[in-house]
């Protein structure tokens, strides 16, 4: 307690840092989440172009993650459970990352369906180097939130206090 | 005494302190428990949400009509030719694709033509994706025409007709079902109230849709995709590039020392395509007809 009083000075700028950071984060998830649900059909197959997961997984990855990028996104909004939302977060990004890389290492050309679309496309079209890049900016902030998840206007404030 | 009795109380006091702080600190860790147990029950209520929700918005991927006479497992191929015939041309092409228009602008007449020697079956699978890359209802409206023209009996030449007349990649002019609608009436016989209700209702939209699930399921990612036998011939067929004249000769190859199947136009597909084969030399003038 003590400690939070005294650090008061120090630890604002960090709390508005990591403020900044939540509401970032929550605007990618968001705007992954809702790009990816229109179309159940093209969220499968973005999944299933991939070649990584078995048939059986891939309505249930496909149908079910914007659903779970939503709700990352509202909870990273109302900043409820900050640190294991962006513990959640970078596991996340990294299995994006891992699969972007495997797909540009196996040589198989297809967009990575990150905010919707997805699937199959021109070898001169793929993009995987700036994909990747995007996630680990993502990684950054969520890595960020990990470390320094206390911050302003937060659920988690609410509740410690 | 008396400082006996200070220090006494005072180590009461920390006793009391450190409870409190021992306490405060469970009590602490015990929230902060369960806002990780919260936040993982709501995580996983949502991916089950999404799994349900979208399960229950996603079309079927065994269609609840198909056109007549279409074949294969969940009826999803339409085929074109005799049955009997020794070898396969299986096509994945979508409406709306360029590539399939150029092919067909100058393969029809020669596929044709093998198919009504009884030399090739063709299977052909209308696949609708490009409407999900560039946005838009052509592919769909165009594959439900084409099972609709199907189901009537003049799938070989509405398709020719729809090829010959295809819109820009990036127009979207299917999207607009009186645009097939026109087109129908270059294929004498084709249109009828009941081709344009087909057409306007949407009528194997669900066809479509499976059709589709089934190409996304194939592995094979581009249209046109052109198999001869079960092998991709297109745009190689090993080294050689695919032409008229080699599709011929790759056929006959094939072919050697089997059978032929039954000939003349259009005779194993739906009888009505052999009079929409015959006037085709009339709507193609390019068109090396039987």
């Amino acid at each position: 307690m003590a400690a939070r009083t005294a650090g008061g000075g120090g630890g604002g700028v960090v709390e508005w840092i990591s403020t900044a950071a939540r509401l970032g984060l929550a605007v990618v998830w968001a705007w992954a989440g809702l790009a990816k649900i229109s179309d159940p059909a093209v969220a499968a197959q973005a999944v299933r172009a991939y070649r990584i997961l078995p048939e059986g997984l891939v309505k249930p990855v496909g149908y079910g993650l914007p659903f779970l990028e939503l709700a990352l996104a509202l909870l990273l909004l109302i900043g409820l459970g900050v640190r294991i939302a962006a513990v959640v977060s970078v596991l996340l990004l990294l299995a994006f990352v891992a699969g972007i890389a495997s797909a540009w290492a196996r040589g198989i050309s297809i967009d990575c369906g990150c905010f919707g679309g997805g699937g199959a496309v021109d070898k001169s079209q793929t993009q995987y180097g700036q994909e990747i890049l995007r996630d680990c900016g993502f990684l950054l902030l969520a890595g960020w939130l990990v470390a320094r998840p206390r911050s302003r206007f937060s659920v988690d404030g609410w509740l410690a206090a | 005494m008396s400082e006996k009795n200070r220090s006494g109380k005072r180590t009461a006091r920390e006793r009391m302190l450190e409870e409190r702080a021992a306490q405060d600190a469970q009590h602490a860790k015990k929230k902060k428990l369960l806002v990780i147990g919260a936040v993982v029950v709501v995580l996983a209520v949502a991916a089950g949400i999404g799994i349900a929700v979208q399960s229950s918005r996603s079309s079927s991927d065994t269609p609840s009509a198909a056109p007549a006479g279409a074949i294969g497992p969940k009826n999803l191929v339409i085929p074109d030719g005799p049955a009997n015939a020794p070898a396969t041309l299986t096509v994945y092409e979508d409406p709306r694709c360029p590539a399939c228009g150029q092919f067909e602008r100058e393969f029809a007449p020669t596929v044709d033509q093998l198919q009504d020697q009884g030399k090739l079956y063709g299977n052909y699978h209308i696949v609708s994706f490009i409407d999900r890359h560039d946005g838009g209802k052509g592919s769909k409206n165009g594959a439900n025409a084409l099972a609709c023209a199907q189901d009537a009996g003049y799938f070989r030449a509405y398709h020719d007709v729809l090829y010959k007349n295809q819109p820009d990649e990036t127009v979207d002019a299917w999207k607009d079902k009186s645009k097939l609608i026109d087109l129908a009436k270059q294929v004498p016989g084709l249109d009828s109230p009941t081709f344009e209700s087909c057409v306007n209702s949407n009528k194997f939209g669900s066809w479509v849709s499976a059709v589709e699930q089934d190409f996304d399921k194939s592995g094979y990612t581009s249209t046109p995709t052109v198999l001869l036998n079960g092998k991709p011939i297109y745009p190689k067929n090993g080294n050689d590039e695919i032409t008229p004249d080699n599709l011929v000769k790759w056929v006959d190859e094939a072919n050697q020392g089997k059978k032929p199947g039954t000939t003349g136009s259009g005779s194993a597909s739906p009888a009505p395509t052999s009079t929409a084969a015959e006037s085709d030399p009339a709507l193609q003038p390019s068109g090396g007809g039987s």
